[in-house]
C-alpha cells in the first residue's frame, strides 16, 4: 500500500524523502539532499551501515530513500557494496549506463569499526563511491567519542573534552593511492556537486569526507548547521581539497583567515573550563599547514579573499 | 498505584521528566518506576515516557496503556491515540500558553481535568535547550509536583541527581506558581482501552512496500518559516520615494529600460538626481559594512541617461491644475498629475524651466542637456507651460478660481543676508552669483573670493569662482566639517581643487585700506545643540583676524516667501490650504518643507500630486510609509554570505582639467555596480533557502517560495541562510 | 563415471564452484573468500575456478567475506564461501544477517576447535554456535557426502519455499584433508540439477526499498514467524530435491537422518559427521555378537529432524549420543536436541558421550566403550567424557 506523497518528492533527484525522521538541521540530511541533486539522472543503489543514515530509512516496510538501499552491519558497508558492485559489473549491459553503488557511512563506521573493511575495499580499488558523513561523534547512540572527534570536544565519553587529535582519514585513504578522494562541504553546494560529477566520470574506489554538523550532539542551534560548516571551511578547520591518485593534492578553497574561535563559540561541546582552545587552534593551524605542504604550496595566503565563494547552484 | 504517561518530542526531556518525578517520589518513600520508549529517538519525534509510583513494590514492567494522568509536552500531540486508556477524571497537564478552559470546552477531553503551564516560555527565558527545541522537563516537573500534591522541594532536591541547577530550579519554581488548573469538575466518561497490535506484519520477502514514511514531520515543529519581503533601508529613506532596490535589481539583469521605468514611477528627474542627489540611500546602504555603499547615484544616472521609456498618460480627466514654479517640486507635481490624465499648466517666473536646478547648480555638476532630457520627458505628457509668468498673491487667487486646484512650488525665494558694513557692492548672494556666472554677467578673474556658508550653494559658488579664474577662493564656515550640510563628496572635490575652508569662522565686516579689501572675521567654538540638533556656534571673544578679500559671496540660507499664499494660510503636509468657493492650494517642495534638496522636492511634489488625485478620484496611490522596525539593517544581513566586490566609481575629470564648466563626473561604463546591491529585505530569487533546506521541502514557484509545512521540521536553516532577512521564524 | 581421489576440501570447493558456474545464464556468482586452516584449500580451489560469469573477491576478513556474499546475494547472484573455527566466530555478525535477510548463501564450514587453546583439529563447536542463527546445517560424513551435499545445499537454499542460507559442515582433517575416492559431478550435471538462482527480494533499481532497516516489534515478530515457517518446510524440500538429485546423478545422497540397523535395536547410538562412520563399524561388530545395537546418523542439525528421531528411537530402550562438541556445563549439543525431541514420547534412557572433543581420534575402542557403558547403565547420568580416565 502506497502512502500519498506530494508528487514533487518523486523527482529522481529527491534522494531523501520528506517524512524522514532525522533531526531538524541535520547535516547528514543536507548532504543526502545535495547528493541526490548531484546524482540526478544516475541509476544507483546505496549500502548504509548501522548509523543515523540507516535509521533515516524509517520503519519497515516504508523507506525515506528514493533509491534501493541495503542496510549493512556497522563495519561492513564496503564489503556489502563490493558484492553489490561485483554483480552489477557481471550483469552490465555494454550499451547501458553503469549503475553506481554508493556507501553512505558515518565517522564511526569509517574511522573506527569499519576501517579495516574500508581499507581493504580501497586497496582492491572496488568500483564504489564511499561517503563518510563526519559528525565527529557516535551520533546514533547519543554522542560518544569517535576517532573523528576533534581535540577539545566534549562528548558523553569525554566529559572533559577529548585529549587526542582527530584522525587524518583523508591521508589514510590517500595512502591507498585510490583514484580520487575529496572533502565536501554542505555550505558549498557548487563545489560539492562538481566533485561528485568528477567522481562519476572515474571508476574505482572514490572517497568523500563530508563535514556533517549534528545539532543534537554538538549542542548547536539547528538553524546554524550550514553556517558552522562555512566557518569550518573558512577558518581551515575543515579544509576543502581533493587528492588524485593518492598523491596529487589540490586545494579547492583557501581558508580566508576567519578566526576558528567563531566556529568554536557557536558550539556548546567546545565550552567548558577544561577545554584549552589555544591547543585546539594550534591543531587547526598544524593541519592546515601540513595540507599546504602536501599540496606543494609554500605558504598560506590568508588574505586570499575576504569573503569566500558561496553561491548556491544556478 | 499511580500511573502517568508522558507524551513529548525527542529533545524536550520527557524521559528525564519521568525520572525526575520518580526520584522525587522515591525521596518521599514511594516505590517508583520510570522509563521511556526507546526507538530511534530524533529531535522532534513523538516519544513516550512512563511513571509508576505506589506504596507497594511495583512488578509490572510494561508500558502504561491505561494511565491515571497524562503529561503532554506539546499540545499539538493531543490526539485520540494519546488519550486512549486515560482514566475519566484523570488530569492532563499540558505545556501550552492557553488557559485550561480553552481545552475544557472540547468534547474529547471533557472527561478529564485540564491543567496548563507555558513551560516552553519558561524554558526559553531560563536558557534551557535550544531555541528550536527548548528543554521543558524541569518546568513541567514543578507543575506536575503541584498536581500530584508533592512537596516542591523534594522535586528540586531530586534535580541534583541529574546535575540540574540554576535555570532548571528557577523554571520549576516558576511553573509551580504559574500552573493553571481547571476548576470545573470533569464530565463523567468511559475509559477506552487501547487495542494491542495483533495483526501479522508484511513479509520480509515481498512486503517491502518502498512507500515513503507516513509521518508528517511538520507536526514536530514548534516554529515555522515565513517568507515575506521587508523594507530595504534605501527605499525607506529615499525622499523621492524611489524603489531603489527595485531599479538596482533590474540593472543586475542589465534591464536598463525596466530600471528607468521603475525610477519614473516615482521621480521624473533620474538624470538630475543621478548627478546631484546627496545620496540618502547611500548613507543607509548595508553594503557599507563590506567594501562601501553601492554607488546608487551613479546607477540612477546610468538608467536616466541610457534608458528609453515612453510614458503614456492615462485617459484625460476633467480636472485642471495650475502648478506654480518649475523647480523640482513643481515639475514632479506636474509630471504625476499629467500622467494621471489631469490637465496641467505650469507657471514659471523665469525664462526657462528647472528653477534652481538650472540657475543654481553649476553645469560641471549638472549639464543642461541632462536637465533638458528629464524636463522634455515631462513636457511630452502634455503639460502646458507659461514661462516668464510670475505668480503673486492676487494672481494665485485668480488661478484658484480658474483651475480645480493649485500646486504652489515656488521654492525658497527669500535669501538670508548679513550686514558686512558699508561696502555691500562687493557682496553677492550665492544663488545670484551662480545664475550670473551661468549667464556670463559677472567676472571674478584675479580676485580673492571669500564664500560664506557650509551648504551646497557655498561649495558650488566657490568652485564656480575658481573655474572663472579667481585668484584665490576660500570658504568660511562657522561650524565644523561635521556640521556642513553640503554633500561630502562635493566638499572633498572643492578641497582637491584647491579651495581652502576655514572652519569655526564667522565674517564681521568688509573694510578697505589702500585699495586692498579685507574681511574681518572671528573664531567660533561650538556650544550646546540648537533646536535642529546641531551644536550652536559661539564667538570667541578677542579672536578677530583679517583675510584678503575682493568679494564676498554669501550662501548662508534661503527662506520661503509666503506672501503669495492666502492670508493666515497654515502650511501642512497633511492637508491643502482650503479656500471657500475656490480651489484648494497645495503647497509643495521647499516652500512647504525647506528640506533643500532636489530629491526631497521631487518626493514632496509627487506626494501632493497624489493627494490631489485622491481628492479628485477617491483613489489612493500614496503608499503607506512602512514601519521603521520593518527596515532591514545590517545586523539582519548575513554579510558573511557575500563575495567581495569592489565598488565601481565614475571616471572623473582630472584636477588639472577643471578650468571650465565641463561636467566632472563621466558616469559609469556599465551597470556592474548594481550587482553589489544586497537586496536587503527583498527576495531576489537567490534560492539559497531552496538549496540549503536539509529536507528539500522548499520550492520556488515564480517569485514565491512555497514551504511544505506538512514536512518542514522548523529547523530554521532557511532563515539562517537567507542572506537578506526575507525569511523569518514564526511560532507554529 | 567421473571418479576422483579428492579431499573433503577439494570436494566442497569443486562442487560449490560447479554450482556457481551453473548460474552463468542468470546473474552469475560472487564469492568473498578468506583463508583459515583447515578450510584454506576450499577458497584456493574457488579462486582458481575459471568462472565464465563470476568474481571471487579475496577480502581482508571472514566478516567481509560474508559481507561480500550478502551484498552479492542481495543483488541477485549465487554466492558461497567457506570458513572455520575462529573465522566463523569473527564472521558471526554477518552470518546472522545472511539468515535474517533470507539470503540463500551456501557456506562450507570445516569444523575445527574454537581457540584458545590454539588447536586446528576437528570439533563441531564452531558451527554449532550458530544453531540459533537460522541457517540450515548439514554435517557430512565423507568427501562424497560433502560434494553431493554442497550441490544439494544450493537447491534447498534457493528454493522459494525456503530462502535460507545453508552451512555444509565437515570435520577438520578427518574429512577436509583426507583423500577419498568419490564420484564428482560434471558441469553438465550441475547445470541440470540447479536452476537459475532467483532471489525475489533482491535490489531492484526500478523500485526503491530498504533491505531491511528498522523494524518494529510486531513486524519483527512476523518476520521471525515467517522464518520459522520456512525452516519447517526444509525437511520436505530436502527430500524432494534428494529425489531430483537421484534422477540427475543416479545415486543417493543422504537425507536429514540415516538409520542403520535400528529396526529392532534396543540400543541406538546417535552420531554425526565422521563419528558416524566409525560408529557404523562398531554397530556391525556388536550385531555380529547378536546384540541389538543400531546407529542413527544425524546429518541435518537445523532444522532438527525431530519427527525422524522420535520415530526411529521410539522402540529403543537406551539411546547413546556421541558428540564431538561441548556446551559448557551441560555436555554435548546433539544430545540436548535428542533429549528435547524425545520429550514425552516414552521412557527411553538418553545418555550423552563426549567423544573427540578438541580433535582427538575417536577410535573404535572408544565407541565400543560407549556401547558397553550404555549396555551396563540403568539410568542416564552426567555426560561421559570418552577417552579420559
Amino acid at each position: 500500500m502506497m502512502n500519498a506523497v506530494n508528487p514533487q518528492y518523486e523527482r529522481e533527484d529527491c534522494l531523501l524523502r520528506p517524512g524522514n525522521t532525522n533531526c531538524g538541521g541535520c547535516g547528514m540530511s543536507m548532504g543526502l539532499t545535495l547528493l541526490g541533486r548531484a546524482l540526478e539522472g544516475e541509476t544507483y543503489s546505496m549500502v548504509i551501515p548501522a548509523c543515523c543514515g540507516i535509521v533515516t530509512a524509517g520503519a519497515y516496510p516504508t523507506t525515506s530513500y528514493n533509491v534501493p538501499v541495503l542496510a549493512s552491519t556497522f563495519a561492513s558497508s564496503p564489503a556489502f557494496a563490493s558484492g553489490v558492485a561485483a554483480v552489477n559489473e557481471l550483469n552490465q549491459d555494454p550499451d547501458a549506463r553503469k549503475p553506481r553503488v554508493i556507501c553512505w557511512a558515518g565517522d564511526g563506521g569509517t574511522y573506527d569499526i569499519g576501517i579495516a573493511t574500508l581499507s581493504a575495499a580501497a586497496e582492491r580499488n572496488e568500483d564504489l563511491i564511499y561517503f563518510c558523513y563526519d559528525n565527529e561523534i557516535y551520533g546514533n547512540t547519543g554522542g560518544q567519542r569517535s576517532s573523528a572527534t576533534p581535540v577539545g570536544a566534549r562528548t558523553t565519553t569525554t566529559p572533559g573534552g577529548k585529549g587526542e587529535a582527530k584522525k587524518e582519514i583523508m591521508e589514510i585513504l590517500a595512502a591507498h593511492r585510490i583514484p580520487y578522494a575529496a572533502t565536501l562541504s554542505i555550505a558549498h553546494p557548487d563545489d560539492f556537486r562538481e566533485k561528485i560529477r568528477k567522481a562519476l566520470a572515474m571508476s574505482g574506489f572514490r572517497f568523500f569526507l563530508m563535514h556533517a554538523p549534528c545539532p543534537t550532539g554538538w549542542k548547536t542551534e539547528p538553524a546554524e548547521s550550514i553556517e558552522l560548516v562555512r566557518l569550518a571551511v573558512r577558518s581551515g578547520i575543515f579544509p576543502l581539497y581533493e587528492v588524485y591518485d593518492g598523491t596529487d593534492y589540490r586545494i579547492s578553497m583557501e581558508p580566508d583567515g576567519t578566526d576558528p574561535e567563531k566556529y568554536f563559540e557557536k558550539q556548546k561541546r567546545f565550552q567548558g573550563q577544561d577545554i584549552d582552545l589555544e591547543k585546539v587552534k594550534l591543531a587547526v593551524t598544524a593541519r592546515t599547514e601540513r595540507l599546504w605542504k602536501l599540496a606543494g604550496l609554500s605558504q598560506v595566503d590568508k588574505a586570499a579573499s575576504a569573503y569566500s565563494v558561496n553561491k548556491p547552484p544556478a | 498505584m499511580i500511573e502517568i504517561r508522558i507524551h513529548g518530542r525527542g529533545g524536550q526531556g520527557g524521559v528525564t521528566l519521568a525520572k525526575i518525578l520518580a526520584a522525587a517520589e522515591h525521596r518521599e518513600g514511594k516505590s517508583v518506576q520510570a522509563f521511556g520508549v526507546y526507538a530511534a529517538e530524533r529531535s522532534g519525534a513523538p516519544v513516550q515516557a512512563y511513571l509508576r509510583c505506589d506504596s507497594e513494590p511495583i512488578h509490572n514492567p510494561n508500558q502504561i496503556y491505561e494511565p491515571d494522568h497524562l503529561i503532554v509536552l506539546d499540545p499539538t500531540l493531543i490526539s485520540p491515540a494519546i488519550l486512549a486508556g486515560l482514566k475519566p477524571g484523570g488530569w492532563i497537564l499540558l505545556n501550552c500558553e492557553k488557559a485550561p478552559e480553552h481545552y475544557a470546552a472540547q468534547a474529547r477531553v471533557a472527561a478529564f481535568r485540564i491543567a496548563t503551564i507555558n513551560a516552553t516560555s519558561i524554558a526559553v527565558h531560563n536558557g534551557l535547550g535550544s531555541k528550536t527545541v527548548p528543554i521543558v522537563n524541569t518546568a513541567l516537573a514543578g507543575a506536575a509536583a503541584r498536581l500530584l500534591g508533592m512537596n516542591l522541594e523534594s522535586v528540586i532536591n531530586a534535580f541534583s541527581e541529574f546535575g540540574f541547577h540554576g535555570g532548571n530550579i528557577d523554571a520549576a519554581r516558576e511553573a509551580w506558581d504559574a500552573v493553571r488548573i481547571q476548576q470545573q469538575e470533569p464530565a463523567p466518561g468511559e475509559r477506552h482501552k487501547p487495542a494491542m497490535p495483533r495483526g501479522r506484519g508484511p513479509s520480509i520477502l515481498n512486503g517491502n512496500s518502498g512507500a515513503p514514511s507516513p509521518i508528517h514531520t511538520g507536526q514536530w515543529a514548534n516554529q515555522q518559516p515565513v517568507w515575506e519581503d521587508a523594507t530595504p533601508p534605501c527605499n525607506f529613506i529615499c525622499p523621492a520615494g524611489n524603489d531603489v532596490q527595485g531599479f538596482l535589481a533590474e540593472l543586475t539583469e542589465e534591464n536598463i529600460d525596466s530600471a528607468l521605468e521603475i525610477l519614473l514611477q516615482t521621480s521624473p528627474l533620474p538624470s538630475v538626481c543621478g548627478r546631484v542627489c546627496p545620496g540618502f540611500c547611500m548613507t543607509q546602504c548595508n553594503r557599507s559594512e563590506l567594501e562601501g555603499p553601492v554607488n546608487v547615484r551613479a546607477l540612477e544616472r546610468y538608467a536616466g541617461d541610457h534608458g528609453e521609456v515612453s510614458i503614456q498618460p492615462q485617459k484625460p480627466r476633467a480636472q485642471k491644475v495650475a502648478v506654480i514654479g518649475a523647480g523640482p517640486a513643481g515639475l514632479s507635481g506636474a509630471y504625476h498629475l499629467a500622467r494621471l490624465g489631469y490637465g496641467v499648466t505650469l507657471f514659471e517666473a523665469g525664462a526657462e524651466l528647472g528653477g534652481l536646478m538650472r540657475t543654481g547648480i553649476p553645469a560641471y555638476r549638472l549639464p543642461r542637456e541632462a536637465l533638458d532630457r528629464d524636463i522634455d520627458r515631462i513636457l511630452k505628457l502634455g503639460v502646458e507651460t507659461l514661462i516668464n509668468t510670475p505668480v503673486d498673491h492676487d494672481y494665485l487667487q485668480t488661478l484658484a478660481q480658474e483651475y480645480d486646484a493649485v500646486l504652489a512650488a515656488t521654492g525658497l525665494q527669500r535669501l538670508t543676508s548679513l550686514d558686512l558694513g558699508l561696502d555691500m557692492r562687493r557682496v553677492l548672494q550665492g544663488i545670484e552669483f551662480l545664475d550670473r556666472a551661468r549667464s556670463g554677467s559677472v567676472s571674478v578673474r584675479g580676485e580673492d573670493i571669500v564664500v560664506v556658508g557650509g551648504g551646497n550653494t557655498a561649495i558650488d559658488a566657490a568652485r564656480s569662482a575658481h573655474r572663472m579664474g579667481a585668484h584665490k577662493v576660500r570658504i568660511i564656515y562657522r561650524r565644523t566639517r561635521n556640521e556642513m550640510p553640503a554633500i561630502a563628496e562635493e566638499v572633498d572635490d572643492a578641497i582637491d581643487e584647491g579651495i581652502g575652508i576655514d572652519f569655526l569662522c564667522s565674517p564681521l565686516r568688509i573694510s578697505r585700506d589702500n585699495g586692498k579689501r579685507t574681511l574681518s572675521c572671528q573664531r567660533m567654538e561650538l556650544g550646546e545643540p540648537d533646536e535642529g540638533g546641531r551644536r550652536r556656534p559661539l564667538a570667541i571673544p578677542g579672536s578677530g583676524f583679517e583675510i584678503p578679500c575682493d568679494r564676498v559671496i554669501l550662501a548662508i540660507g534661503q527662506a520661503a516667501d509666503l506672501s503669495l499664499l492666502p492670508e493666515d494660510a497654515t502650511l501642512s503636509r497633511e492637508r491643502p490650504i482650503e479656500q471657500k468657493g475656490i480651489a484648494p492650494v497645495y503647497p509643495a517642495g521647499d516652500l512647504l518643507t525647506n528640506e533643500g534638496t532636489v530629491t526631497a522636492a521631487i518626493g514632496c511634489g509627487r506626494e501632493m500630486a497624489l493627494m490631489l488625485h485622491e481628492r479628485f478620484s477617491g483613489e489612493s496611490l500614496l503608499e503607506e510609509t512602512p514601519a521603521a522596525e520593518t527596515v532591514v539593517r545590517a545586523d539582519k544581513i548575513r554579510l558573511q554570505h557575500f563575495e567581495r566586490r569592489d565598488r565601481h566609481d565614475e571616471n572623473v575629470l582630472p584636477l588639472t582639467e577643471r578650468q571650465s564648466f565641463s561636467e566632472i563626473r563621466h558616469g559609469l561604463k556599465n551597470v556592474e555596480e548594481a550587482k553589489r546591491c544586497l537586496s536587503c529585505g527583498v527576495c531576489n530569487s537567490c534560492d539559497r533557502c531552496v538549496t540549503y533546506c536539509p529536507d528539500g521541502v522548499l520550492r520556488r514557484e515564480g517569485r514565491d517560495i512555497i514551504f511544505d509545512y506538512d514536512y518542514c521540521k522548523g529547523c530554521g536553516v532557511c532563515v539562517s541562510e537567507c542572506s537578506r532577512a526575507v525569511i523569518y521564524m514564526k511560532a507554529g | 563415471m567421473n571418479m576422483q581421489l579428492v579431499t573433503g576440501n577439494h570436494a566442497a570447493g569443486q562442487a560449490m564452484s560447479l554450482a556457481g558456474e551453473a548460474n552463468r545464464n542468470a546473474r552469475g556468482v560472487v564469492c568473498g573468500i578468506y583463508p583459515i586452516t583447515p578450510q584454506t584449500e576450499i577458497v584456493e580451489k574457488v579462486a582458481r575456478f575459471p568462472f565464465s560469469k563470476g568474481r571471487v573477491i579475496p577480502v581482508e576478513s571472514e566478516h567481509s567475506a560474508m559481507g561480500v556474499c550478502i551484498g552479492a546475494a542481495a543483488n541477485g547472484a549465487r554466492t558461497f564461501t567457506a570458513s572455520s573455527s575462529n573465522g566463523l566466530a569473527y564472521m558471526a555478525e554477518n552470518i546472522m544477517v545472511a539468515a535474517f535477510y533470507r539470503l540463500p548463501i551456501v557456506m562450507a564450514a570445516v569444523n575445527r576447535t574454537l581457540g584458545p587453546p590454539w588447536n586446528i583439529w576437528a570439533d563441531q563447536g564452531d558451527s554449532l554456535m550458530f544453531r540459533d542463527f537460522a541457517w540450515v546445517q548439514l554435517y557430512c560424513d565423507t568427501s562424497q557426502d560433502v560434494a553431493d551435499s554442497s550441490l544439494l545445499a544450493f537447491r534447498i537454499a534457493e528454493d522459494p519455499r525456503v530462502l535460507l542460507p545453508v552451512m555444509v559442515c565437515m570435520d577438520a582433517f578427518i574429512i577436509s584433508h583426507t583423500s577419498m575416492e568419490i564420484e564428482m559431478a560434471s558441469q553438465e550435471q550441475a547445470d541440470q540439477f540447479l536452476p537459475d538462482c532467483q532471489i525475489p527480494h533482491r535490489l531492484d533499481s526500478s523500485r526503491p526499498f530498504t533491505t531491511v532497516g528498522m523494524t518494529l516489534p510486531q513486524d519483527t515478530l512476523s518476520h521471525r514467524l515467517e522464518l520459522d515457517e520456512a525452516m519447517k518446510r526444509v525437511p520436505a524440500v530436502l527430500d524432494e530435491h534428494r529425489k531430483n538429485f537421484n534422477e540427475v546423478f543416479g545415486r543417493q545422497v543422504a537425507g536429514a537422518v540415516s538409520a542403520y540397523r535400528t529396526e529392532d535395536a534396543d540400543r541406538i547410538l546417535i552420531a554425526s559427521g565422521s563419528l558416524s562412520t566409525t560408529t557404523r563399524d562398531v554397530v556391525d561388530a556388536w550385531r555380529a555378537k547378536g546384540e541389538k545395537v543400531g546407529l542413527l546418523r544425524i546429518k541435518m542439525f537445523r532444522p532438527f529432524p525431530v519427527e525422524q528421531v522420535r520415530r526411529i528411537c521410539r522402540d529403543a530402550a537406551k539411546i547413546g549420543v556421541l558428540d564431538r562438541n561441548y556446551s559448557a556445563g551441560t555436555g554435548g549439543i546433539f544430545c540436548h536436541e535428542v533429549r528435547s525431541s524425545l520429550q514425552g514420547t516414552g521412557d527411553q534412557m538418553v545418555q550423552g558421550y563426549l567423544a573427540g572433543v578438541g580433535g582427538g581420534d575417536v577410535v573404535p575402542e572408544l565407541v565400543h566403550e560407549v556401547v558397553e557403558d550404555l549396555t551396563r547403565r540403568t539410568r542416564a547420568g552426567e555426560p561421559v567424557w570418552q577417552g579420559i580416565e
